[in-house]
């Protein structure tokens, strides 16, 4: 039996030229007490359709359908039909308190007092496995971590007690070891309250994992349908393949990789970080840090967020300063103070939110120029290497080297006189790496620089990192939650877990053969685009924020250890340091002379879980 | 909280102390004595300047001021010797303050259910409508609206009085005056925010788990859409409390705006000076209520102040 029936839905916009159509005539259903699918990159209409069977789209939107219903009747919002969205944080008010916002929904939907709506409430969550309900009934937000913010707002839509959750892209903002965990909640929920599910996601891997039916939606259509074995396995439409391909990363898997070990390519380090800490207020940060950039590879930084990657690479491009530990630039040590000085322009940055980092108020061209300009002044007063001091570039050079760049990252020349709000997500985040590269920098350092883009998007960025990476040369720090991303395109890896690197090595040796358990649980937590092998997913032996229970996270323990399903005793009472085999490093109590015995120099150590 | 308060308090009265310091000499550049005026001869005034300490050098008298404050004593008004600053600010300000606060509240309320109504309205009209008024409001300056309010409703239609505040329907007209300019920017800031705040995911989610209309407007959205205006009618309602010059004047109000104006053409000294600190006084008390108010409403502040390390 079906729970949602919806037959012809198209929804259009007026725009000045016409309506424009979002969605076009599409049909699906979802069975009761299963999973269903529908997958497709952003702009696809999905969200769209969503909203409109919601019967939430804005007055602007005009809604044609032939029938939508739940169980029969009318959809109701929050009777029985409710929806969760991508980014938790947004979907909560902020300045209300997370018990609030669950009990209103319980009194609305029971029409109950406030002590019975409490109880309710502190029963929801634990439903959605949060520890402690009571304490974070008093919280806010953004006082919680985006995992536990999903299932708050997971509690909320099961406090409608509804026929039908429709969940938009429930795991898009999370790294891939909360998705999994969210994933799999979703899936017990299913299974213990028989609501059926409706996932809406870009990821096919997601898609695999999850539904039993799948639809795949183009363009404002479905234009392929059937059970999820049947799309993966054998896609008759061109589109779902190249969706697959995609996934897999079809195109950039043959790429040659560089080969790191080869003498003439190894060259000093660009940069080294050397047991780097820098602690913020509650007690985050990072701890005895060390890193190296080499010249022309591509080093990935991954870890959950929170784990420290971006205040490592605030620390290395200068916007914050160390507590304690030194850096060195080509050999040199950095003096603290003045640190963006001493780089000449020659450390670059690309940012997450295509949206938020480019100035609203400048063309493209003002954009690049002021770019130019800036190292052209930090270049004058005094690079490390003694170069000569920058000259500024007269107003001619200056636009050849915008054509050339804007050329090189797949723009039109014709684009630089435009402002950013013309440009798409895609688009924008190529305008950011123009402005970074167009000072031709040594390092470049994108922090989460594809993390907010659709898969094909993302898909033709990271190709383009890539391409002008390997034609240009310039070192870059990589820093990523998803190792799907990172597995592809880095030649090293770094490992990055409660402010400390657990593990550091080639990437092709780390992702095939994981030694410290938190990349072993990183790697098995992402979901290939592959029915039968994404299914047997587990979260492994996570709980959630176990970490705050340790008696010293501060420095006297593993700070993987709360979460270790391999921990010892030793775990908790003392610090592993960086034990270095050949080319790789781990920092785990495991691969300690201690405890793996007294080894000869010609040992070869393997992994010890 | 405790701690962000007492160091707010602490630097207010440092900046009392630099404003009383920096009036005390600037008052002194204005050219002329206190005392001098047609009929009276140079012995005369210097006799008198010397009784009131005029003649001894500046710093002294600067010294000497500031340790009268420190006791509570502003001093005595030079023009009328009978009585203290402190009792001129006794008689003038709950004059001042009672037609302020009145102001204030009627351009919360007004302010408030404009903009709550311009941003929910479905019709082009009811938006267009408020936001033409809103403009005007804002556009015609105080003393013109004042004028006109007066002609209007006291001179041409004899329905309210024009002068004095013996009754509470003396107050209506000043009222009105003073609050059109708030009451205007609170309906445009109301609501722009509102506007902007209906359009984010929460609002969306509220809906989507069922809340109503109403439920979703007064309980969600409009605490995030306060934020800005308590940011505004913070330093405006400073500005009210201290009293209007002109409104004051027209509908003649014996408040502190006017007292103001007249210690400065009289340079009375110690008047203004007086004066000076009291309204200095209430706008940073007034600035401390506004932050607390804004750490209430806003989580994020509110955990910032907390964790403010001197």
């Amino acid at each position: 039996m079906n729970v949602l029936e919806v037959k012809n839905l198209s929804v259009q916009y007026p725009g000045a030229e016409g309506a424009s159509e979002i969605v076009k005539d599409i049909s699906f259903t979802v069975e009761e007490g299963g999973i269903t699918g529908i997958v497709g990159q952003s702009g696809s209409g999905k969200s769209t359709a969503m909203l409109a069977v919601m019967g939430l789209l804005d007055g602007r939107a005009s809604v044609q359908y032939g029938q939508i219903t739940v169980k029969g009747k009318a959809p109701v919002p929050g009777r029985n039909i409710a929806m969760i969205f991508q980014d938790s944080l947004s979907c909560l008010n902020p300045s209300v308190k997370i018990g609030r916002q669950i009990t209103e929904t319980v009194r609305m939907r029971k029409g109950c007092g406030r002590k019975e709506a409490a109880a309710r409430a502190e029963e929801l969550l634990e439903t959605v496995g949060i520890r402690n309900p009571a304490l974070r009934m008093r919280q806010y937000p953004f006082e919680l971590s985006g995992g536990m913010r999903q299932r708050v707002v997971l509690a909320i839509a099961l406090a409608c007690e509804p026929d039908l959750i429709i969940a938009d892209e429930p795991t898009t903002a999370l790294d891939a070891v909360v998705q999994a965990q969210i994933l799999q909640l979703l899936r017990r929920i299913v299974r213990e309250t028989g609501t059926a599910l409706l996932l809406v996601s870009h990821d096919m891997g997601v898609t695999a994992a999850m539904c039993r039916n799948v639809y795949v939606m183009h363009g404002g259509r479905i234009i392929e349908e059937g059970a999820a074995e049947d799309i993966f396995y054998d896609p008759s439409e061109g589109y779902t393949r190249q969706l697959l391909k995609d996934a897999k990363g079809g195109r950039l898997r043959e790429r040659e990789k560089r080969n790191v070990d080869d003498p003439a390519n190894r060259e000093d380090a660009l940069i080294r970080m050397a047991h780097v800490t820098k602690i913020f207020d509650a007690d985050e940060g990072i701890r005895d840090v060390s890193l190296e950039i080499r010249k022309g590879e591509i080093l990935a930084l991954v870890g959950e967020s929170g784990s420290g990657k971006t205040t490592a690479a605030r620390i290395l491009t200068g916007m914050i300063r160390e507590d304690k530990g030194r850096l060195y630039y080509r050999g040199q040590i950095l003096q603290r103070g003045r640190r963006m000085d001493s780089f000449g322009g020659k450390v670059q940055m690309v940012f997450q939110d295509p949206y938020a980092s480019l100035n609203p108020c400048l063309t493209v061209r003002q954009a690049l120029s002021e770019a130019l300009d800036a190292a052209a002044g930090l270049a004058g007063r005094g690079a490390v290497d003694g170069r000569t001091a920058g000259h500024r570039l007269t107003d001619q050079e200056k636009e050849e080297r915008i054509r050339k760049i804007l050329a090189l990252t797949g723009l039109s020349y014709s684009d630089a006189d435009r402002y950013p709000h013309a440009f798409s997500g895609g688009q924008r985040q190529r305008i950011g790496i123009a402005r970074a590269l167009i000072t031709e920098p040594e390092v470049l350092v994108c922090d989460e620089a594809i993390s907010s883009l659709d898969a094909t998007t993302r898909e033709q960025i990271l190709e383009l990192i890539f391409r002008v990476q390997r034609k240009i040369g310039f070192a870059c720090l990589f820093i990523s939650h998803d190792m799907h991303v990172v597995r592809r395109i880095s030649d090293r890896i770094a490992v990055m877990y409660g402010g400390q690197i657990v593990e550091t090595g080639r990437t092709k040796k780390v992702c095939s053969d994981p030694w410290h358990p938190y990349t072993k649980l990183l790697l098995e937590a992402v979901p290939e685009p592959d029915p039968v092998r994404a299914k047997k997913i587990k979260s492994g032996p996570v709980k959630e924020a176990a970490g705050t229970d340790l008696p010293d996270a501060a420095g006297g323990c593993c700070p993987f250890a709360g979460r270790c399903g391999y921990a010892l005793e030793c775990c908790r009472r003392e610090r592993p340091e960086q034990y270095v085999f050949g080319d790789r490093g781990v920092s785990c109590l495991l691969y300690s002379d201690e405890h793996s015995g007294r080894r000869s120099s010609a040992y070869r150590m393997t992994s010890q879980i | 909280m405790a701690r962000y308060t007492c160091r707010r308090i602490l630097t207010g009265f440092l900046s009392l102390f630099v404003l009383i310091t920096v009036t005390f000499f600037l008052v002194r550049i204005i050219p002329g004595s206190p005392f001098q005026r047609g009929g009276v001869s140079e012995t005369v005034v210097e006799a008198i300047e010397q009784e009131y300490g005029l003649n001894e050098p500046l710093f002294t008298q600067y010294i000497s001021y500031i340790g009268g404050v420190l006791h509570g004593d502003l001093g005595i008004s030079y023009q009328d010797p009978s009585v203290r600053v402190t009792e001129v600010i006794a008689r003038a300000w709950p004059v001042t303050a009672s037609v302020g606060a009145a102001a204030l509240i009627v351009s919360l309320i007004l302010g408030t259910g404009l903009g709550i109504l311009s941003a929910v309205s479905g019709r082009r009209s009811v938006k267009q409508m408020i936001s033409a008024g809103g403009m005007i409001a804002a556009g015609i300056p105080g003393f013109a609206a004042a004028i006109l309010l007066m002609l209007v409703f006291s001179v041409k239609l004899k329905l309210l009085p024009a002068s004095g505040l013996l009754s509470p329907v003396h107050y209506i007209l000043p009222v009105a005056a003073l609050s059109l300019y708030p009451a205007a920017m609170v309906s445009r800031l109301v609501s722009s925010t509102l506007e902007t705040e209906l359009t984010k995911d929460y609002v969306l989610f509220a809906r989507a788990k069922g809340l109503g209309r109403r439920q979703v407007i007064f309980t969600h959205a409009l605490k995030n859409a306060y934020l800005p205006v308590i940011n505004y009618i913070g330093p405006a309602s400073a500005s009210l409390l201290t009293g209007s010059f002109v409104v004051e004047s027209i509908f003649t109000i014996p408040g502190l705006g006017r007292e103001f104006v007249g210690s400065i053409t009289n340079r009375d000294y110690t008047l203004i000076l007086g004066l000076t600190v009291f309204m200095g006084a209430v706008v940073i008390l007034v600035n401390l209520i506004t932050d607390l108010l804004c750490a209430w409403l806003d989580p994020k502040t509110r955990r910032a102040y907390r964790e403010e390390r001197a």
